[in-house]
């Protein structure tokens, strides 16, 4: 590895070798230091010692809520006489994010090891990676390096004779977006129709097979061999407290160079797509910023200056999610932007709870009407009532993200909608 | 205990408990479409929403688990108003339909718009319309209706057992289907349209008939099972029109026999007149020609008298004092399925309750087809096999029962004492014996491995058996039952509070029966063999039809052939090919009457509907033949009958006065002197007879249900089946096959299957192959005549 142990200089964790031709393959990987600390973590660690650097790390999840993921290693309830599951939420279908994908093309050990260190924390004899259905060619890249780390035995029976023994197992989804929310991927991977739970209980406590689960997003698992290397408190001093590490950002819309970029979590909006993206492709100042993926709530030019981290994009208004930002400039139809985004909601509500199955379905009726140019008054009363009263009424959350671009787009942007419905009353 | 205050009220509930049910113990009222107490919680309809402090947002009650302390209010502007929304969704696609739509008047979303809805829905883009799917002769669909609350999925999934409905799709695309096409092979159907919110769901014998509020709805007891449920018969007019379940009985659910017989009813089957046989048809006269008839075949002659266990006991009471007052000598038989009557150690009736069967350590099936027989104690076992407790099951056919069996085993009738004397050798190892084994194991000489399942299961604190018609109409049940009764003494299973002897009856009132008659019984079989063999003058049939039901057809035909019938009943079927005279008795929706059930529970059904006809009660009818005929009526008010009852069973006298009827159970009786030894066989037929017992074909009121008849014949199996290898054994294959036994030789078509005890034949359907009923052995032998 060549990330610095003066945290001081870290720009990168889990895209620290992101670059480096053939990281795939395991003998490249090892050259570059994939697994040379793992043997001290089985022989030497104890799970104790593990999940206290974890939390000493400040570590907050990367799939989108931001919980921190040492408290949630801590709630797995031990002795209960049922196996302990470990999951990698590799479903990335969050729109605007594709930072896992990078991850598992490009270095799939670093994701390998975080999960064996994870789950020798743990103590997971079987731990999968749902991955997202149309990653097929990451799937394969995956299996592969799982493939040769079972061949180099590290993974399955008595790892690198430490006597510990996980098993790894890739599972392709099946297209549906809301797999990505723990307890539907739960429902998907045990063979049935992806669906979220209600909660409690939890899945550390009932969750694969109502066993003791904990699910990770795949950026998390992959910083666990540098927080394990370096220590909990050198990951708690990159970025700023309670918000600590690198966190990758998948940028997106338009700006001149998309794509993702790592950075110490606290860089600036504004930081992030004038000096790594460069800049916007019109004007000077974005219209509307999608700060954590579609679901989260839009921001507007008055936040350009925000600092990336949970809290601050909180306080915003908004959220960081998982890190997925989409950039729309002057140019934009913002209501053709909401008809879209209510379309993917609609397509995707699993139809378990009824305001999200009626409610947005019906939003993105209507938003095609008024973007038709069919629109009238009373619009804006229905799709206000139908988005505030399915946001929070759900067992998931999928209808609160269905919910934040409509109220988003009527909140800031009120004078676009009476525009189109003017030109509706011609 | 757990305090919190719901609207500023202070109650306690138990730890764990759902907000929802919190609300609803302390009659605080929340709306909801998917919760329902019977089924586990899906937390979809998200109608149930309540606040409580310091939360963020609303809560579904239902899947809300309380805690200490916790403030919930049900009322709000904002819940108003988030329940308003949930009727605008739930609406958006939602025909309006209600005009036309049956379940209109008792529909959940039709109330909740009313109390919760908007006046108006904002709702003006295309609806959804969706496909409905076949669900069996029962159920009707109408699924552009539905509201996606999938209590039908979960009832199938947990209750029925079969699995079949599911949802597809998701979005507003989301459908609820049967997942394979003509799905629900399940004998509690028809409870899915009383749990359907909406109208999507309906009864579709029902369908298009009558509106809710045009029904009067009459409390009383089904007897077309020993499980006697609570059911609610709705009437229009004196017409029956449904059958539904009764809200806080035991049983939540009625299975689809107790419920489609309806149409019965009002069935061209039933007698509604006095009828007298005249040039050779039955012709409608008026009670004193039908009188003037009866007396001429009944005044001073020998009869033997046949009668249903359904009638109420009050009906029962009075039969028997009919018998006193004019046949002082004559013979009854109640039972047609008791081959052995002989006293047993443990008689008819259950010892426990069937919840507590379903909380026991270990529970063992004797020899029983529970799927078809008690349909709503199998839905108990299942429940419990859902609980993680076991069930073991030893008898001549794999049943189907829609749960997972943990041990079994398929053994031959003959099996049965092998199986009981392995199984002392194995309690008695473990120093556990009673008076008497050594004297039953002397007598058998045969040990069948299948008795370490009962042995294993004895040996646990709490142990169920439910024996069933395969040991309880066994030639030589007396002394299987007395092995049984061994064994449970052994291991302490018959102690009072512990008592785990259960043997199913065939009907309802068994447990009063033997008590009212005792030795007036005697087996059906001998009062046809009397009659045959002209040791009688006539026979009076009151409500049974051993002919159709039961193990004695080709005796029964013998003698009605023989000797004039006087049939008095409800229901005609059958015997009017045989009556001479018919009078009617009233239907057990016509009668205020008592009903006593397997367990002892005591019903009595009050607000009765008006006869349809011109018959009456059972008592009366007895009442007026005992006036007819000569003799001093003894009683004349249903008070006085139930005095009468009061000399043979003062438990009855409590359960006429109290209000509680459910802790007064009646015990079933035990016979301690009771020691029949085991028998050894005399024949030498190689296969053993077992009957099936369909609960669609089986007594008279299911085959005079048009309803039922249809299921029947969805459900029915090939007319006689054998395991492949007794064939193969014989080089023979299915079709067409000769069966030897004591009736002779008759010809029979004969399918394989699997799930049969090799060594078994089979008798699966009635009607065909009903005659073979009557015997317990035969033999294959080979090709068609």
């Amino acid at each position: 590895m060549t990330i610095s142990s003066d945290p001081k200089q870290v720009t990168q964790i889990c895209f620290d070798r992101i670059n480096i031709p053939n990281q795939n393959k395991l003998s490249v990987a090892r050259e570059n230091g994939a697994y040379e600390f793992l043997p001290t973590v089985l022989n030497d660690f104890d799970s104790a010692k593990i999940i206290n650097e974890v939390k000493t790390s400040g570590i907050r999840g990367r799939g989108g809520a931001g919980f921190p993921t040492g408290l949630k290693w801590s709630f797995v309830p031990r002795n209960t006489g049922k196996p302990t599951y470990l999951l990698c939420n590799a479903d990335e279908g969050e729109p605007g994010t594709f930072k896992d994908r990078d991850i598992m093309r490009f270095d799939p050990h670093l994701l390998i090891e975080g999960m064996i260190m994870a789950g020798f924390a743990l103590d997971v004899r079987d731990a999968y990676i749902y991955i997202r259905g149309e990653f097929l060619h990451e799937a394969n890249v995956l299996n592969e390096a799982i493939a040769e780390a079972y061949a180099a035995n590290l993974l399955g029976e008595n790892i690198l004779g430490s006597g510990y023994s996980m098993n790894l197992t890739v599972h392709r989804g099946a297209g549906a977006y809301v797999c990505g929310e723990e307890t539907a991927l739960i429902e998907s991977l045990e063979g049935k129709p992806g669906r979220p739970r209600f909660k409690p209980p939890f899945p550390a406590v009932e969750g694969f097979y109502r066993c003791p689960t904990v699910v990770n997003n795949v950026e998390t698992l992959a910083t666990v061999p540098a927080i394990l290397k370096f220590g909990g408190e050198w990951h708690a001093s990159i970025g700023i407290p309670n918000n600590t590490g690198c966190k990758i950002f998948s940028v997106s819309g338009h700006v001149n160079k998309p794509g993702n970029y790592e950075v110490p979590m606290g860089t600036s909006l504004k930081t992030l797509i004038e000096d790594y993206c460069g800049g916007l492709q019109h004007g000077s100042v974005p219209k509307v910023i999608i700060p954590g993926g579609s679901s989260t709530p839009w921001l507007t030019a008055e936040h350009y200056d925000t600092p990336l981290t949970y809290d601050d994009l909180m306080k915003a208004g908004s959220f960081l999610g998982s890190g997925a930002i989409i950039v729309m400039d002057e140019t934009a139809d913002l209501v053709a932007l909401t008809r879209r985004l209510a379309h993917f909601y609609a397509h995707e509500s699993c139809g378990q709870c009824t305001p999200c199955r009626e409610g947005t379905g019906w939003l993105e009726r209507v938003m095609k009407r008024v973007e038709g140019g069919k629109g009238c008054a009373g619009d804006v009363t229905v799709l206000k009532d139908a988005s505030e009263h399915m946001a929070g009424r759900t067992i998931c959350a999928l209808a609160e993200g269905a919910a934040a671009p409509v109220l988003s787009l009527l909140k800031h942007f009120p004078e676009d909608v009476q525009t189109r419905l003017a030109e509706s009353s011609k | 205990m757990t305090q919190l205050f719901i609207n500023d009220q202070e109650v306690d509930v138990t730890p764990g408990t759902s907000i929802l049910e919190a609300c609803r113990q302390n009659d605080v009222d929340v709306p909801y479409f998917c919760y329902h107490p019977e089924l586990s919680v899906a937390a979809n309809c998200r109608m149930c929403l309540v606040e409580v402090e310091g939360w963020g947002k609303p809560a579904a009650s239902c899947c809300t688990p309380v805690s200490e302390g916790m403030k919930v209010k049900t009322q709000s502007e904002t819940l108003a108003k988030d329940r308003e929304m949930m009727m605008e969704y739930l609406l958006i696609h939602h025909p309006l339909d209600c005009p036309v739509c049956d379940q209109g008047g008792s529909c959940k979303l039709q109330d909740y718009t009313v109390e919760h809805g908007a006046s108006k829905g904002r709702y003006s883009e295309p609806k959804r319309a969706v496909i409905n799917y076949e669900l069996g002769p029962f159920v009707n669909t109408c699924m552009t209706r539905c509201i996606h609350c999938t209590r039908c999925v979960r009832f199938a999934d947990e209750v029925a057992g079969t699995g079949d409905i599911g949802v597809l799709n998701r979005s507003d695309h989301m459908t609820i289907a049967g997942i394979v096409e003509g799905a629900l092979s399940s004998e509690l159907s028809g409870n899915l349209p009383d749990i359907c919110p909406v109208g999507a769901l309906l009864d579709k014998p029902s369908h298009d008939v009558s509106r809710p509020w045009e029904m009067t709805s009459h409390s009383s007891t089904c007897i077309q099972c020993p499980n006697g449920c609570d059911i609610s018969i709705e009437s229009r007019g004196d017409q029956v029109m449904r059958i539904v379940p009764v809200d806080g009985s035991p049983e939540p659910w009625i299975c689809d026999r107790g419920r489609y017989v309806y149409d019965a009813f009002r069935s061209d089957n039933r007698i509604l007149s006095p009828m007298v046989r005249q040039d050779g048809a039955l012709q409608s006269v008026d009670w004193s020609d039908a009188f003037d008839r009866t007396i001429d075949l009944l005044k001073d002659k020998k009869v033997g008298i046949l009668f249903s266990s359904q009638w109420s006991v009050e009906g029962h009471v009075a039969i028997s004092l009919m018998r006193d007052a004019l046949f002082p000598d004559a013979k009854v038989a109640f039972d047609l399925h008791r081959r052995d009557m002989r006293p047993f150690a443990f008689e008819e009736g259950l010892a426990m309750t069937t919840s507590q069967i379903e909380a026991a350590d270990q529970v063992v099936i004797l020899g029983s087809d529970l799927r078809q027989r008690l349909p709503l104690l199998m839905q108990r076992l299942r429940k419990r096999g859902r609980a993680g407790k076991p069930v073991s099951r030893i008898g001549a056919m794999n049943y189907r029962t829609n749960m997972e069996i943990g041990r079994d085993a398929l053994i031959r009738p003959r099996d049965w004492h092998g199986v009981i004397a392995r199984a002392m050798e194995q309690v008695s190892e473990l120093g556990k014996t009673a008076a008497g084994f050594d004297a039953w194991l002397g007598a058998v000489s045969d040990r069948h491995e299948a008795g370490k399942i009962l042995a294993d299961a004895l040996i646990s604190d709490s142990c169920a058996l439910l024996v069933g018609e395969e040991i309880r109409s066994h030639e030589d049940a007396a002394s299987l039952i007395h092995g049984v009764d061994l064994l449970m003494r052994a291991c302490g299973h018959a102690e009072a509070g512990n008592d785990g002897r259960n043997l199913i009856p065939e009907g309802v009132n068994a447990q009063v029966l033997s008590a009212v008659f005792a030795d007036a019984r005697v087996s059906a079989g001998d009062i046809f063999a009397a009659a045959s063999a002209g040791e009688l003058d006539a026979l009076i049939l009151i409500g049974s039809d051993p002919v159709g039901d039961g193990l004695f057809p080709s005796a029964a035909k013998a003698a009605l052939q023989k000797v004039p019938l006087v049939q008095i009943g409800s229901i005609s079927g059958e015997m009017a090919d045989y009556a001479d005279v018919q009078l009617p008795a009233a239907a057990y929706s016509e009668i205020e009457g008592t009903f006593v059930n397997m367990e002892g529970r005591v019903r009595v059904a009050t607000n009765p509907i008006k006869s349809l006809g011109q018959e009456r009660p059972l008592w009366k009818v007895m009442m007026r033949l005992i006036q007819v005929m000569g003799a001093e009526v003894p009683v004349v008010s249903l008070d006085e009958l139930r005095s009468a009852v009061c000399q043979h069973l003062s438990a009855l006298s409590d359960a006429w006065c109290v209000s509680n009827q459910d802790s007064a159970l009646i015990a079933p009786n035990r016979n301690r002197d009771a020691a029949a030894l085991p028998k050894a066989r005399t024949d030498s037929f190689e296969l053993d007879v077992v009957s099936r017992y369909s609960m669609y074909r089986e007594g008279m009121w299911a085959r005079a249900s048009a309803l039922l008849t249809e299921a029947g014949e969805l459900n029915a199996l090939d007319d006689v089946l054998v395991h492949p290898d007794t064939l193969a054994a014989k080089g023979l294959s299915a079709g067409e096959l000769v069966v030897k036994s004591f009736l002779g030789e008759q010809c029979f078509n004969i399918g394989v299957r699997e799930d049969v005890t090799p060594g078994v034949l089979f008798i699966a359907k009635r009607g065909v192959a009903g005659d073979l009923s009557d015997v317990t052995a035969a033999s294959i032998d080979g090709g068609a005549v």
